[in-house]
């Protein structure tokens, strides 16, 4: 659906986007993962057409990015705000207006969501009365009022409570199912395995990682494994199979950490030890995306 | 183009809405009916004040001639007997009686002045002028001088001030040009800081808000500046109409309500009764204030006012696109200060010099060039305006001015567009020049 070739974005000292691709698929959602300072708003502020790149281009749905595509894309800006002395139901019929919607049509859809949040009686009051929280969903319904194509949140969790963090995120599925597309920024590790189907981590202003949230976890897999087994056994076993790690004793068992050797399965460790001893747990170490972020970044700053 | 007039909407509606705007709106008219109403009753006060009615009451013989009513005073003889008018003094509309015994002409003595109150020394002194007076020309009557020879005495100089217009005269009083000037000029520079600043105050507040981000992602950044500028610019119009009609409604009222009507008759009365007495010299007083008013209704007002209008929207694009500039390059208020400076400077500049040097010499090279460049014309020329402005030179001033503002909104817009999104960031004017080369 979204096809980002090539971009470059400079700023006067500062190359911001170098050479940055990247394909979203329809329907997924898409974790935008960098630290702080990347190139994600950035590229996200490219994608929303609020700056224009140096070069490379932006496809939507096989077009080239142009003043058409803003009524089917909504943005939930990282820094968020709204009009401090403005009523909310007002204010977010204004900013759907502005994206193309009629004032009926808008009325009823705010009336619609502002009821499944649990704002109903929110319309009237103005921003400035509303806390932190509540400020945050207003946005989100202004975000996702006019049933955009692609929504793009820019770190949607941060500033709510547990919560209403749910509520969004139950939202956030409930849209993805109706068939919208995400692109979801963010550094908090957690919420990206939770929810996106395919990352790309962007870092130092390139893109050093990309790809399903499945593959690059088993690609990441380093045929580590957590055996833990009550008996002894005799080293020699060890050879040519697997080599240990670490090891621990809790009371009576032993926890050991293996890599397994080349072209050998965890089947093949196990039916060399069943004979020896009796195994109570077998574990694949399999990395976090936390994990991963931090090996990836941290591996480019070595270099 | 419909986004535009979305934003045009809010901005208009969310400040007419506002209760400063509305209490701004209606006690303005207010304070201006006010302020003419005290001028009107220091005014009636003061006519009233320096108008004593006298009832002369006459048994000299040796006088041929009355005394004469003048502006400060109105003398009316009454053929009674002193008691009765002295008792009948509080029921009359007299305020003094005044007593001429018979007196030699050498040596008048006897003369009284009766009042229900102590009359203040300045009547004292103008009612024994006034005697000494008619006691002179009596004299110098008698030691043979022809009345005519008297009247021929007096000489009164007046001048009245004509404009050559393309051949013609044209009555004109250099008082009425210059109070239309000092109002048209106070009125723009205040019009052009006031909503300007407002202009500036507005892009602060969605960049402080965070709302910009939102905003940019739905509108290009120019339409939110124009829309915003166009809002603004109409709240301005607004505001101007409303005081205009508001305070001549009010001032209409107040009069009709406020003032008590035998009390203007009565001015009305005694104003007629005086001009019929009045010496030559009173009337010749009244002269300036009638020829203003004459030339009042000799300026063009049309003319004017649609030029007021043109120079104000011109100027205001021009100058509030500067301030759209600015209020985009900070991050709060208290930071504009540096960027103000030289904003403010040619406005105040242009203001100071239009109601000095334009009021005394509208037609000189100071005058022509603070009118011609754009930081300045607004207020210069609507200074020269009411003095009579060539309409080449007219011309060639409104199209500087547009290509000025033009010129300002185009510049204004690409620092807009990268300032408003940048923050945390101390700006400077390199700073601000680097961003006017950066790629959209």
């Amino acid at each position: 659906m979204l096809s980002v070739k090539d971009i470059v974005k400079q700023y006067a000292t500062h190359r911001a986007l170098d050479q940055v691709s990247l394909q979203v698929e329809s329907g997924k959602i898409f974790g935008l993962l960098g630290p702080n300072g990347a190139g994600k708003t950035s590229l996200i502020r490219i994608i929303t057409q609020i700056t224009a790149p140096d070069s490379g281009e932006v496809l939507f749905n096989g077009e080239r990015l142009n003043a058409n595509h803003i009524s089917q894309i909504g943005y939930l800006p990282e820094e968020r705000g709204l009009y401090k002395k403005m009523e909310i139901g007002e204010q977010v019929l204004y900013l759907s207006k502005l994206k193309g919607m009629s004032t009926a049509d808008a009325t009823k859809r705010i009336k619609y969501w502002f009821e499944k949040l649990e704002m109903g009686n929110w319309w009237n009051k103005k921003v400035e009365d509303l806390s932190k929280g509540m400020q945050q969903k207003v946005q989100f319904v202004a975000t996702v009022l006019h049933e955009p194509d692609l929504i793009i949140l820019d770190e949607p969790f941060s500033g709510f409570d547990p919560v209403n963090a749910d509520i969004i995120k139950n939202e956030i599925l409930e849209l993805n199912k109706k068939g919208a597309t995400f692109i979801f920024s963010t550094h908090r590790m957690e919420s990206v395995e939770e929810l996106c189907d395919h990352i790309a981590l962007i870092h130092r202003s390139k893109k050093i990682l990309d790809g399903s949230v499945d593959d690059i976890k088993s690609s990441y897999r380093n045929n580590t494994y957590w055996i833990e087994y009550e008996g002894q056994y005799d080293p020699a076993l060890e050879s040519g199979i697997f080599n240990v790690l670490q090891t621990e004793n809790i009371k009576d068992k032993t926890l050991i950490k293996i890599k397994l050797a080349e072209n050998r399965t965890a089947n093949e460790v196990l039916a060399s030890l069943l004979p020896h001893v009796a195994i109570h747990r077998l574990d694949e170490v399999i990395p976090t995306m936390n994990d991963i972020f931090i090996e990836k970044v941290k591996g480019q700053d070595h270099e | 183009m419909n986004k535009i007039l979305l934003i045009i909407r809010r901005e208009y509606l969310s400040r007419v809405k506002k209760k400063s705007f509305i209490i701004m709106t209606f006690l303005t008219p207010l304070l201006i009916a006010g302020i003419y109403g005290l001028i009107g009753y220091f005014t009636y006060k003061g006519i009233k004040d320096t108008h004593d009615r006298i009832a002369v009451v006459s048994t000299n013989k040796t006088l041929t001639e009355q005394l004469a009513s003048n502006k400060h005073l109105d003398y009316q003889y009454v053929n009674k007997p002193l008691e009765e008018v002295k008792k009948s003094l509080k029921q009359s509309h007299y305020d003094y009686v005044l007593y001429l015994p018979e007196f030699s002409l050498a040596e008048p003595k006897g003369i009284v002045l009766f009042g229900a109150k102590q009359a203040g020394l300045s009547l004292n002194n103008r009612i024994a002028g006034d005697i000494e007076e008619l006691i002179r020309n009596q004299k110098l009557k008698e030691s043979g001088i022809a009345q005519a020879d008297l009247d021929q005495l007096k000489t009164n100089v007046d001048i009245e001030t004509k404009k050559i217009v393309e051949g013609k005269e044209e009555s004109s009083s250099a008082g009425a040009s210059t109070i239309i000037a000092f109002v048209a000029g106070v009125l723009m520079f205040m019009f052009i800081m006031l909503y300007g600043i407002q202009v500036m105050r507005g892009v602060i507040e969605e960049k402080t808000s965070r709302i910009i981000e939102v905003m940019i992602s739905s509108v290009k950044p120019f339409q939110l500046m124009m829309g915003k500028i166009i809002g603004i610019a109409l709240v301005g119009l607004t505001q101007f109409i409303l005081w205009i009609v508001l305070t001549f409604t009010i001032s209409t009222v107040a009069v009709t309500v406020f003032v008590d009507k035998a009390a203007v008759k009565k001015i009305a009365y005694e104003t007629k009764n005086t001009k019929v007495n009045m010496a030559p010299t009173t009337v010749q007083a009244a002269g300036p204030m009638g020829d203003i008013q004459k030339s009042l209704a000799g300026l063009d007002f049309g003319k004017i006012i649609t030029v007021f209008l043109f120079f104000f929207i011109g100027g205001y694009l021009f100058y509030s696109a500067l301030y759209a500039a600015i209020g985009s390059a900070v991050d709060s208020e208290t930071e504009t200060q540096q960027f103000m400076m030289p904003v403010m400077l040619p406005l105040l500049l242009g203001y100071a010099l239009s109601l000095s040097v334009v009021t005394n010499d509208p037609y000189g090279k100071v005058a022509f060039w603070l009118s011609m460049v754009p930081f300045t014309s607004p207020i210069a020329m609507v200074v020269r305006l009411p003095y009579g402005v060539p309409t080449w030179e007219l011309i060639l001033s409104m199209s500087i001015l547009a290509a000025g503002f033009i010129g300002t909104v185009w510049m204004a817009s690409r620092i807009y567009r990268v300032g408003i999104l940048m923050y945390g960031k101390k700006t400077t004017f390199k700073e601000m020049f680097k961003w006017f080369t950066y790629r959209a």
